[in-house]
């Protein structure tokens, strides 16, 4: 980053990240050339600065490795080797391929596979929809991240914004459950810290003493995948004890009674053997928070990645009910506010053109589906991966890579560079950046509506995803006016811009201004569920969920707007505590082999594999560590600067270890987002995650992983 | 990998970095601004801030301010907070011109 902002041209733009703070950027063009980009100070998030990982942004644009043609694999899978070619012989190549896979095995033998590598309304998770249900494929699940977080949350509350993280600078009691703020939600740290120099206390509860626990006024270490058991705990002293808000719970909420039966089950000593927390810390947790208002929980992802996640986010969500604290402004719980946008998905996703026989596949089961293993009829013949990097990101990662080198599976790829998936692909495609797109940002961590504006033009060949799908329909001849329409005609349908949040918001305004906020009230004013109103069946915070009687089921936007087929698998109406599947506790067996619970939150300096193959960021992250206590270090001969060998049946990576009380006994961790093929064993910790999910939305259960450390 | 504060700090503390840092990593005496670096989270934002060109990301400074990383690690563990932008010292003005800025 220069120390001088040039006087150049200035285009207002907006963070392409999968990253709730969806920072409002400014592009600084000089003579055609994207020389910087920085956070726009008058964004009320953004406050002028973006984060490390954004800090080379603009010659991230420029990078020598950028993909910039049509390609066609020339070697073996998996060598790297292609050729140019022409987008004429690419989409033709693709046309030839598909007709022929339709005409054998039917067009569900062809899967789409996507998440949000791209965050915007036109180029992002739902780009591909429209298009790939037009063509009948199979439906790809896009579960990755907050799927099981949002079954719960509509579960409890519906599908409502709730607490605006702004507001939490009017909150006394902050707990912070299972998130790395200052790596993953940077610009809500001000608001904690404006909240604190009023009297706030800080609470983190997280089984790793990170960055933001350091932060904190009490850290409180938890036993991954327990956390459900901690909130039945705080709820058993909070009933108990008769701190609990009895109008609010009269009034607004559904099925105390159960709920109070349940958490009777739940008494701080069983609680402090299952959590690893002391009994004391439990109740002294459990009344500080009830009887410290307006009281607040910042909910992170990292809570559903567990077999029970999707119980445990219900009963998070169900603590500011039970204590009133959405009575107050700065009272309540952030989860993903996303569902104050007036979303149109079925004009972005085309659900009506979904055929009735349509079959869901998910995509965290890839490894299994395309291998065989899960037996699909017909099989998967064709994958287009576009926005996502599942050899990095999915679980079992090894499994996948071994369906990947299918020689009859035909692979496309669009990317930006020839990642550790694209590098199996049959063809690959050059996409665009967000430099040199137009796109309107789906804001999930704040109540902005941004606006991306296009810097600078796309180099080479490569193109946006809505040019991309626009190609591919021709190509399979869909003469559909919806592959005709103009990006702004796209973003028109695929909001309501009449519906009350949007009043006096247009795109006009917003090409000028970059930004603005939603009619939602503002953050010192808001409490949207200071009476109730909650957006479930029963207009409750339901305890007692009535959605549970259909049993598990996957949000229409993670599943290209789909409602068939759904898990089903049934889900009690009051949530219980899960417990891992892969515990010593639990497997006694499994834990005897593989002692050790491995956690791979998100890196520092790479979005999850974005920018991990900048060496800048290389060097600020530093390679594939793991962060280990000193006594389970010591009984294996493990010093920190060493290489250990980490493994389980599934698979196995090498990394750096760090000796640190900073984790509790018997558990490691390590990033998620380095690149398998720049580490020394080209692999990474997604070799030995498991493809299970979690007990709502699919969600992947990426921290119930046990596995065995040796020195390299 | 965090960012340091070096000696141009030294006769200014103009403490406009302050109002840009999300993690409230600066701390401070009488003379200077450090950087605590277990806190820094390796943003930036303070860099443009500061009218002497104090500021630099370890990664990318040239040698001769290597000497600052331990420095600023120390005073950071000794030297509380600051949080809020105050007044230059009296010095401040002939100290930027002096530093050419």
């Amino acid at each position: 980053m220069s120390t001088h902002v040039s006087e150049t041209k200035i285009v207002r733009g907006a963070c392409p990240q999968d990253c709730p703070d969806t920072c409002a950027f400014l592009y600084h063009v000089e003579d055609g050339k994207l020389v910087e980009v920085t956070g726009d100070p008058d964004h009320p998030m953004t406050r002028g600065g973006l984060c490390v990982k954004l800090k080379n942004f603009a010659e991230h644009h420029y990078n020598p490795d950028r993909l910039l043609h049509p390609m066609k694999r020339v070697g073996p899978k998996g060598s790297g080797q292609y050729e140019r070619i022409s987008w004429d012989e690419a989409l033709e190549t693709i046309r030839s391929k598909w007709t022929k896979i339709i005409e054998e095995y039917g067009s569900k033998a062809i899967m789409p596979h996507a998440y949000l590598g791209h965050q915007g309304t036109l180029n992002g998770l739902t780009s591909g929809d429209a298009f790939f249900n037009r063509l009948g494929s199979t439906i790809a699940e896009k579960t990755y991240c907050e799927s099981g977080s949002s079954t719960a949350w509509i579960m409890t509350v519906g599908p409502t914004g709730g607490l605006d993280v702004e507001s939490l600078a009017y909150s006394k009691y902050i707990i912070v459950w299972g998130m790395n703020m200052l790596n993953t939600n940077l610009h809500a740290w001000p608001f904690i810290l404006e909240a604190r120099e009023k009297g706030a206390k800080v609470v983190v509860i997280d089984p790793v003493r990170t960055r933001t626990a350091k932060q904190a006024d009490w850290h409180i270490p938890i036993k991954p995948g327990t956390d459900g058991a901690l909130a039945l705990g705080m709820m058993n002293v909070i009933i108990g004890e008769k701190i609990y808000d009895e109008d609010y719970v009269a009034k607004y909420t559904l099925g105390f009674d159960e709920l109070a039966a349940r958490a009777a089950e739940f008494p701080p000593e069983r609680v402090s053997e299952i959590t690893g927390i002391p009994a004391e810390d439990i109740r002294t947790l459990a009344r500080e928070y009830a009887t410290t208002q307006p009281s607040a929980i910042r909910q992170g992802v990292a809570v559903e990645r567990s077999p029970g996640g999707g119980d445990a986010i219900r009963l998070i969500t169900m603590l500011p009910a039970l204590t009133g604290a959405w009575r107050h402004v700065g009272g309540g719980t952030v989860e993903m506010p996303i569902w104050e946008f007036p979303f149109n998905f079925d004009f972005m996703c085309r659900p009506d053109w979904i055929r009735s026989d349509a079959r869901v596949v998910n995509e965290l089961d890839l490894g299994a589906a395309l291998t065989g293993a899960l037996e699909l009829d017909p099989p998967i013949k064709s994958l287009f991966v576009y926005n996502s990097n599942p050899v990095s990101q999915a679980p079992n990662a090894s499994q996948i890579v071994e369906g990947l080198k299918r020689e009859d599976l035909f692979t496309v790829t669009s990317e930006l560079f020839l990642t550790d998936t694209a590098k199996y692909s049959d063809i690959v495609l050059p996409a665009a950046m967000q430099g040199e797109q137009y796109d309107l940002m789906v804001t999930w961590g704040h109540l902005y509506v941004m606006l991306n504006q296009p810097a600078i033009d796309p180099p080479g060949e490569c193109v946006s995803n809505v040019e991309l799908f626009r190609r591919l329909a021709e190509t399979m001849g869909f003469n559909d006016e919806h592959f005709r329409l103009s990006e702004d005609e796209m973003l028109m349908g695929s909001y309501d811009w009449s519906a009350p949040a949007m009043e006096g918001i247009t795109l006009e305004k917003l090409k000028e201004r970059g930004w603005m906020r939603l009619n939602v009230g503002m953050p010192d004013e808001r409490a949207p569920h200071a009476e109730g109103e909650f957006k479930t069946p029963s207009g409750k915070c339901e305890f007692a969920s009535s959605a549970a009687a259909n049993g598990d089921f996957v949000v229409g936007v993670w599943r290209s707007g789909y409602e068939g087929s759904q898990p089903g698998t049934p889900v009690d109406a009051v949530p219980n505590y899960i417990p891992p599947e892969e515990s010593p506790e639990v497997n006694p067996e499994l834990g005897e082999r593989f002692p050790l619970n491995l956690l791979s939150p998100k890196p520092h300096a790479f979005l999850n594999t974005q920018y991990g193959n900048e060496k800048t960021q290389q060097l600020r992250q530093g390679e594939q560590m793991i962060v280990i206590n000193p006594d389970d270090a010591s009984s294996r001969g493990i010093s920190s600067g060493s290489y250990v060998h980490v493994f389980n049946d599934r698979g196995s990576f090498e990394a750096v270890a760090q000796v640190s009380d900073d984790v509790l006994a018997g558990m490691i961790v390590t990033n998620v987002g380095h690149w398998p093929g720049l580490n020394r064993t080209g692999t990474a910790v997604n070799s030995t995650t498991a493809p299970r999910h979690a007990n709502l939305g699919q969600a992947g259960a990426y921290s119930d992983n046990l596995v065995e450390v040796r020195a390299a | 990998m965090p960012h340091i504060v070096t000696d141009n700090c030294q006769g200014c503390r103009f403490t406009d970095c302050v109002t840009h840092c999300p993690v409230e990593c600066f701390h401070g005496d009488d003379e200077r601004l450090y950087i605590d670096p277990e806190v820094c989270i390796d943003c930036s934002a303070c860099i443009p801030a500061c009218p002497v060109q104090a500021i630099h990301d370890v990664i990318d400074m040239p040698d001769e301010y290597l000497p600052w990383v331990e420095i600023n690690a120390e005073k950071a563990q000794i030297l509380p907070v600051v949080k809020t932008k105050q007044d230059p010292l009296p010095t401040s003005e002939a100290r930027r011109e002096e530093l050419g800025f």
